[in-house]
């Protein structure tokens, strides 16, 4: 099947040039996805999915036209080439901005992985183990647990890319991860609490720390601890924030604010920013495709473009944007590999690969004990960011902390502000990095999930408004 | 039609040779074209006009209403998911492809997977072959025949249509959707269904400026087959956009009866009623309507069915997504609950018949990777009289929601409590609009706002799987 799509790509770059084409590129593709699902003992669900397809993007005067298909024989080829031009031609006519793309060095690369207990060398009997040992953990450690739900994802397999310039590249993208996540019960309080772990790793990543069983224990403990917990208070306080949340801080609400087709069109609160001191020389922000430790690993983004390592935010200072060739042109800027599709059916727009706030000095523990008074939030789960850098968390769990102590747990509590805002006072930045990803989901934007890395140290902010019970 | 049964017939008889007790396949088929135009003109008031001389100004004005930044795509997709049955127990498996050697692969790792789980007890039998077949769903010519170029010039017009509606329009945005699709299910237990259909899809919007002052809105428009004509939704989705100039807050938290315009009711009505009539959720112990059939869970003017049959409906086929016939099944007869939705499986679970509503849908997954699901195929609330003139006379005082909401999917499915907001609502007093409102928080509880019906308007809409009226209902808390 591989030889096919790589042979399949030639000929479709091959085709474009006889129709007209000023650049032709195809993506393709060949993954699976498995999930597993355990509920109380029980494996719930097991699915596989194959994903294999090619999907083309035509440049025609200034217009440009994007085409798919998952038939995959040489007349289908020919036709989703022709409709892609078909498509560019007709856009050309209507469009304001001539799509120009940056120049990049063509390049010739095979990307292996190899990795010990690949998924694909794992039989499905040890992945469903993964699940149920989870559950047993949870469900055995506690008669307050009342429900146990355990996942394990896993994501691999082949991305090709090839283009009209000479550049003939493709990688092994891997992606494993497991979750646990408990309830537990007592009286009318119900509250929830979850661990989770991924990487781009073989399947030797669940043991020891994040072996099933201590995952299960963690997602247990924090549970019954949060029986117990508070409500968090609402007002304006100093706060610690945790690598997970700090992650989502990095990525949801500054983030996109770097991409570049939102800057290009104006949308972004950065645009014409580059330069500008935004906060505390404490604050980096960077984002690449193939962080040391942790992350989602990604060698090339889906214009065939190296990930280039990015300090978006440099000691304070906005550095630079994310971009795809087109958004790079448009800002005269330097490619940096951030293009990106969900898979073959979508064209490759500006997207993050792994965001996070870069290490400082500070122990965690130094980090914490000068917070006076204030609170300790972990992880997130979710919330909403709107364009002007104005966002709305919510941290899973927390802790109230007095004179550098934690005193007590607290429920899920939201935060709010602005990045701006936030980023003029951090005043402490640990030197404990940790980059989190999951096959679970991902970012989405414009339609397209994709799977991203995000984190940092634990970080210090003055000031947060928090907003009382989530 | 033909290769998609026959090769479905070689899948499930494969699954068996392998061990299977029970296997069935669903095919799928779709040509996809996606078209988004982004006007350009508005820009260029402010921007790249600015400077010009007067006639240039004009004659790059005109040249540039006509551009902006068009978005296509399109392409082809298909692909099968396979359920293996062994011992009770059920593997899923799919793959991007119909292709015979990719297909029989994806038939061995569905094997593999039931033979992994244990058995399901409440496991009894796929779907047995059941006729009549229901109406096949619309298939437009028009509609697969459809190229980008054209659905591009569709967009473009919207776009300047909307643009010239009014000086204060600053930028519009239109996509249209169209797609043409073909399914088959075939099984071991002798069923064998396939049928094909359309559907197009245009959604404009607008946004507009009068000196600091922001608004947004928009209008859409879902049909199984072409329009040609999209003008008045375009000149709807400004129209919609400019009566929200002088927005106010309201002096003091409202609560009480709200009107809902259809296109708000719908979001809340798809979102909580789909999860509180799903069977499945019923027999899991999370539905507000457990227990409660035969009983009154609604106004007496409230009724509600789901109609797989309806001529024109997004839902309509011969077949749900499992080969069980459509069919209607009412939901709520005049406030009482007379049914729930079954698929295949939950439907065995309790010696009953399927009611046709199992369904391959998700968000950004491809039908052929989704096991089925308990889905509405066409949900219809019965219509009663009025427009929403007529019904804001009956409302008289309180508050008016047009447009669309945001955060409803974010309800409290369960226990049916939402919260979200409005962009486009309005005081009413005296039966007219008093004043347009900012941004307001909507909270209640959909199944006690059920309970509270006051009047229901004959102006329903097809949103998809979804047909419902405009509303009033009681119980509402409204704050700026």
């Amino acid at each position: 099947m591989s030889l096919q799509i790589e042979d399949l790509m030639s000929k479709a770059i091959e085709h474009s040039s006889k129709i007209g084409a000023r650049f032709t590129e195809v993506k393709g593709e060949d993954t699976i996805t498995r999930n597993i699902e355990a509920i109380n003992n029980e494996i719930r669900t097991v699915s596989q999915i194959r994903n294999v397809g090619i999907g083309v993007r035509v440049f025609c005067g200034k217009g440009q036209g994007f085409c798919f298909s998952n038939v995959l024989d040489e007349a289908n080829t020919f036709r989703t080439v022709e409709t892609a031009a078909k498509i560019a031609k007709a856009s050309a006519k209507k469009t304001l901005i001539n799509l120009k793309l940056a120049e990049v060095t063509s390049i010739r690369e095979k990307k292996t992985t190899k990795v010990d207990k690949h998924p694909r060398d794992v039989s499905l009997d040890d992945k469903k183990d993964l699940c149920m040992r989870m559950c047993k953990t949870a469900m055995e450690s506690s008669k307050r647990i009342t429900s146990v739900t355990s996942r394990f994802g896993e994501y691999f397999g082949t991305i090709y890319y090839s283009n009209t310039e000479g550049t003939q590249v493709s990688y092994e993208p891997l992606l494993v991860g497991t979750g646990a996540s408990c309830v537990a019960k007592k009286g009318k309080t119900m509250v929830d609490a979850r661990d989770y772990h991924g990487a781009s790793d073989g399947l030797t990543t669940f043991e020891e720390e994040h072996s099933p069983e201590k995952m299960a224990e963690n997602a247990a403990k924090w549970a019954i601890e949060k029986l117990s917990a508070k409500l968090a208070p609402a007002g304006k306080f100093d706060a610690l924030v945790d690598p997970e949340l700090a992650g989502t801080l990095a990525h949801e609400s500054f983030g996109h604010l770097s991409e570049g087709d939102f800057v290009m069109i104006g949308g972004s609160p950065l645009t014409g920013k580059i330069g500008q001191k935004l906060g505390t020389e404490l604050a980096t922000i960077i984002d690449e495709g193939l962080p040391e430790k942790g992350g989602y690993k990604i060698y090339f983004d889906d214009e065939g473009v190296p990930c280039e390592k990015v300090e978006i935010l440099k000691k304070g200072t906005l550095n630079h944007y994310l971009h795809s060739r087109v958004t790079a042109k448009a800002a005269k800027m330097a490619v940096t590999g951030n293009a990106r599709s969900q898979d073959y059916s979508y064209e490759p727009i500006v997207r993050m690969r792994n965001t996070y706030f870069d290490v400082g000095d500070y122990k965690p523990e130094e980090a914490l004990s000068g917070l006076k008074q204030g609170i300790y939030a972990i992880d997130s789960s979710g919330g909403q960011v709107q364009d002007t850098g104005t966002f709305l968390f919510k941290a899973v769990r927390g802790y109230w902390v007095e004179n550098g102590e934690l005193k007590y747990p607290l429920r899920d509590v939201a935060l709010t502000g602005n990045i701006l805002e936030l980023l003029k006072n951090i005043d402490a930045v640990g030197n404990d990095l940790k980059i989190s990803t999951t096959p679970f989901g991902g970012c989405g934007k414009m339609d397209q999930r994709a799977f991203v890395g995000t984190g940092g140290p634990h970080v210090r902010i003055k000031g947060v408004l928090f907003g009382g019970a989530a | 039609m033909e290769e998609f049964l026959e090769i479905g017939h070689k899948a499930v008889n494969h699954a068996q040779k392998l061990g299977a007790d029970e296997a069935d396949i669903f095919l799928y088929r779709e040509n996809h074209v996606s078209v988004k135009f982004v006007g350009g003109i508005f820009a260029s008031r402010g921007g790249a006009v600015k400077g010009m001389k007067g006639t240039l100004a004009r004659v790059g004005e005109f040249w540039l209403k006509k551009k902006g930044l068009p978005i296509t795509s399109s392409g082809v997709k298909a692909g099968i998911g396979i359920r293996a049955v062994i011992n009770k127990a059920t593997g899923f498996s799919s793959v991007s492809s119909v292709e015979e050697k990719n297909v029989l692969e994806a038939v061995e790792e569905a094997v593999k997977i039931a033979k992994i789980r244990p058995p399901d007890p409440n496991w009894v039998s796929l779907p047995e072959a059941k006729k009549p077949f229901g109406k096949s769903g619309i298939y437009d010519k028009k509609v697969s025949d459809l190229d980008a170029g054209k659905m591009l010039d569709q967009c473009v017009d919207c776009c300047v249509t909307a643009s010239d509606f009014d000086k204060r329009i600053t930028q519009a945005m239109a996509m249209i959707v169209s797609t043409s699709y073909s399914f088959a299910v075939v099984n071991t237990n002798g069923v064998e269904v396939s049928d094909k259909g359309t559907t197009f899809e245009a959604d404009i919007g607008t946004k507009a400026k009068s000196g600091s002052e922001e608004v947004a809105s928009g209008d859409f428009l879902i049909s199984r087959t072409f329009t040609e004509d999209l003008q008045s939704i375009a000149t709807n989705a400004a129209m919609k956009t400019l009566e929200c100039f002088g927005k106010k807050t309201l002096p003091e938290k409202y609560s009480g009866q709200v009107l809902f315009e259809n296109t708000g009711w719908y979001q809340l009505f798809s979102v909580i009623l789909t999860y509180g009539i799903s069977a499945l959720n019923l027999q899991e112990n999370r539905s507000v309507y457990k227990g409660k059939l035969g009983n009154q869970v609604a106004s007496d003017n409230v009724s509600i069915m789901d109609d797989g049959t309806l001529s024109d409906g997004y839902g309509t086929s011969k077949a749900d997504d499992e080969g069980v016939p459509r069919q209607k099944t009412p939901v709520i007869e005049k406030g009482v609950l007379s049914n729930v939705l079954y698929d295949n499986y939950t439907a065995k679970r309790e010696r009953k018949d399927s009611t046709g509503n199992a369904s391959r849908q998700w968000y950004a997954v491809a039908r052929y990777a989704v096991q089925p699901l308990i889905r509405p195929s066409n949900l219809i609330m019965s219509p009663d009289k009025g427009n929403l003139e007529d019904l804001k006379g009956i409302l008289k005082e309180g508050v008016l929601v047009k447009g669309q909401l945001i955060g409803a999917l974010h309800s409290n499915t369960i226990t049916g409590d939402f919260s979200v907001t409005a962009d486009n609502a309005f005081k009413i007093e005296k039966g007219e609009v008093a004043f347009p409102l900012k941004a307001c928080t909507l909270a209640g509880n959909f199944y006690e706002t059920l309970n509270h019906v006051i009047a229901i308007g004959n102006d329903s809409r097809n949103f998809g799987n979804f047909v419902c009226p405009s509303l009033i209902v009681d119980k509402i808390v409204v704050a700026t």
